[in-house]
C-alpha cells in the first residue's frame, strides 16, 4: 500500500514540479506552443519540398512532440532531483525504489499523450487539414505505445543524473536526432542504411510507421504488430533504465558524487 | 558604459565558448536543420538551393540561441539571486543585458562554419559564396539585428519567472514568419508583412544574396537599420518592464 502511495503521490508531486509551476503559462509556451508552431514549420517544409502529404508531417511531428514531453518529463523529473540538491534524501529513504521513479513515469506518459494530442489536433485546426475521426483510436493506441517508450528512455537518460549534472545537453541532443532518424520529418528509405537500421531499436519510429499506416487506411489489426515492436523497446529501455538506476545510485553512493553540484 | 558593454561581451562569449550545452547544442542543431533540408529537397533542386538551405538553417540557429539566450540568462541570474543587484547596478540595464544577446547572435558564426561544413563534408554541396566581402558584411548585420531584435524579447521576460519556457515557444514563430528555408509563396499572404519586421528575414536574404552575386546592399542596410529601431524600442521597454518588475517586487522570485 505504501509502494502505492509512492508511485500515485510522488509521481503527482514531480509531475508539478517539473516547471516550478506556479501558474498553467510554461505549460503552454513549452508544451503547446512550441510543439504546435514545430508541426508547422515542417508541414511548410514539406509543401516546399514536395516530399510527402501534410499528414506525414502531423502525425510524425505529433509524435515528437509526445517525445519532448514524456522523455524531458522523465529525465527532468529524475535530473531536477539533483539540480535542486534533494537526491540525497530522496535516495535515503526507506521508499520502495520501483515505486519511487516509475511513478514519476505516469504522468510523463500520459502528459505525453496529452501533448500529442493537442499537438495534432491545433495544428490540423490551424492549417484546416482534415481529421480521419475513425482512425484516431489506433492513431491513439499506436502513440501510447510511443509515449511509453519514450517514457523508458527518459528514464535511462535521467538514470545518468546520478553520474552527471548535463543531462539536458543529452535530452536535448537526443529530441535533434529525433526528428530525422525517427522518420518523423524524413521519410526512412531517404536515409543512410545505417541510420534506418538505428532507428528500429530508437522509441517512436514504430510507432509513427503504424499511425501513418492507419491514416492511409490500414485497419488496427493491420499495424498491431508494428504497434507491438513499440511497446517492446518501450519495456526494453525501462528495464535498461532501472538496471541503471540501481548501478549507477551504488556507483553513487560509492563515490559520494550525489552532493556535487 | 563601452568598457562595461566589451567586458558583457567577453564575458558572455567565454561563458558559451566553455558551456558544453552551447557548443554540442550548437554542433547539432544546425546540422539537424540542415540535414531535415537536404534529405527532404534532395540533389534535384540543386546546388544552389541547397546552399540557401544551409543559410537558413544558420539563421534559424541564430535566432533560436538568442531567444533560448534571453530567457535562460535571466532565469539563470534570477536563480542565482543576481537579477536584482544587476537592476539595481548604476550602469544602464540595456548595457548589461544587451551583449548577452550580441554574443549569442555572434555564436551563430559558428553555427554557419558548422552547418556549411556538414553541407560540404556529408552532402558534397560546395562553397557558392561569390562575394566574401558582401557576405562577411551580411554576416555582421545578421548578428547585430538578430541580436537587437531578441533585446525587445528580453525586455519582456524580465518579468517572468519562466522566461526561458517563453523563449523556447517563440522560436518556430519566427522561423516561419521569416521564411527561413520556406518559400513565402507557400507562406500566408498575411505573414509578408509581418516578416518585414523581422530581423531574421533581412539578414536571411542579405546572407543568400551575397553569396549567389547579387545585390545583398539594401537588405544589409535593412540589418542595420533595423538594430538602431530595435535598440531605439528596446531601450524604454527594457526600462518600463524593469519599472514594471520593481513595482511588483518579483525580480527576486526564482
Amino acid at each position: 500500500m505504501n509502494s502505492l502511495r509512492v508511485f500515485f503521490a510522488g509521481g503527482l508531486t514531480s509531475y508539478r514540479a517539473l516547471f516550478n509551476w506556479l501558474n498553467p503559462w510554461a505549460f503552454l509556451s513549452i508544451l503547446v506552443a512550441y510543439p504546435v508552431f514545430q508541426t508547422i514549420y515542417f508541414i511548410y517544409l514539406g509543401r516546399a519540398a514536395n516530399t510527402a502529404n501534410d499528414t506525414f508531417f502531423l502525425i510524425g511531428n505529433a509524435f515528437v512532440a509526445a517525445a519532448l514531453a514524456g522523455m524531458f518529463g522523465m529525465t527532468q523529473s529524475i535530473g531536477g532531483e539533483r539540480r535542486y540538491q534533494t537526491l540525497p534524501m530522496l535516495l535515503a529513504s526507506p521508499a520502495n525504489r520501483l515505486a519511487l521513479f516509475l511513478g514519476r513515469a505516469l504522468p510523463a506518459v500520459v502528459n505525453g499523450f496529452v501533448v500529442a494530442v493537442l499537438s495534432y489536433t491545433l495544428a490540423a485546426t490551424m492549417l484546416h487539414l482534415h481529421l480521419s475521426l475513425d482512425r484516431l483510436g489506433g492513431i491513439g493506441t499506436a502513440l501510447l505505445a510511443s509515449c511509453f517508450a519514450c517514457a523508458g528512455l527518459g528514464l535511462c537518460i535521467g538514470s545518468l543524473s546520478f553520474r552527471t549534472r548535463s543531462i539536458t545537453l543529452l535530452a536535448d541532443t537526443l529530441s535533434g536526432v529525433f526528428l530525422i532518424v525517427t522518420g518523423a520529418n524524413v521519410p526512412l528509405n531517404r536515409l543512410p542504411e545505417s541510420l534506418q537500421t538505428l532507428a528500429n531499436y530508437i522509441p517512436l519510429t514504430h510507432g509513427i510507421h503504424a499511425a501513418r499506416a492507419l491514416a492511409n487506411g490500414h485497419t488496427l489489426a493491420d499495424v498491431l504488430p508494428t504497434i507491438g515492436k513499440e511497446a517492446i523497446v518501450g519495456v526494453a529501455y525501462f528495464t535498461v533504465g532501472i538496471a541503471m538506476l540501481h548501478y549507477f545510485e551504488r556507483t553513487a553512493r560509492h563515490a559520494g558524487s550525489l552532493d556535487r553540484f | 558604459m563601452i568598457r562595461a558593454f566589451r567586458s558583457g561581451l567577453k564575458v558572455d562569449l567565454l561563458l558559451l565558448l566553455r558551456s558544453p550545452f552551447d557548443m554540442v547544442g550548437m554542433l547539432v542543431w544546425p546540422i539537424v536543420f540542415a540535414s531535415i533540408a537536404y534529405l527532404l529537397l534532395g540533389s534535384a533542386n540543386g546546388e544552389r538551393v541547397l546552399f540557401t538551405a544551409s543559410l537558413g538553417a544558420a539563421v534559424i540557429i541564430m535566432w533560436g540561441w538568442v531567444i533560448l539566450g534571453a530567457g535562460f540568462a535571466l532565469d539563470t541570474q534570477r536563480e542565482m539571486g543576481t537579477l536584482e543587484l544587476i537592476v539595481g547596478a548604476p550602469t544602464p540595464l540595456v548595457v548589461l543585458i544587451s551583449p548577452v544577446m550580441i554574443a549569442r547572435a555572434a555564436f551563430g558564426i559558428y553555427g554557419l562554419v558548422v552547418t556549411l561544413a556538414w553541407g560540404r563534408l556529408v552532402f558534397g554541396i560546395p562553397f557558392l559564396i561569390n562575394d566574401w566581402a558582401a557576405f562577411s558584411v551580411a554576416a555582421v548585420g545578421c548578428v547585430l539585428a538578430i541580436g537587437t531584435l531578441g533585446l525587445i524579447a528580453a525586455s519582456t521576460f524580465i518579468l517572468y519567472r519562466a522566461a526561458f519556457y517563453l523563449g523556447i515557444s517563440l522560436q518556430y514563430p519566427v522561423y516561419i514568419a521569416s521564411g527561413l528555408i520556406l518559400p513565402f509563396a507557400i507562406l500566408p499572404g498575411w505573414l509578408r508583412p509581418i516578416s518585414w519586421l523581422l530581423a531574421p528575414t533581412w539578414g536571411f536574404r542579405a546572407l543568400g544574396k551575397a553569396a549567389a552575386g547579387q545585390t545583398p546592399w539594401p537588405d544589409i542596410g535593412m540589418c542595420f537599420a533595423l538594430s538602431v529601431i530595435y535598440l531605439l524600442i528596446a531601450i524604454p521597454c527594457l526600462a518600463f518592464f524593469e519599472r514594471l518588475a520593481r513595482d511588483r517586487a518579483t525580480l527576486k522570485l526564482a
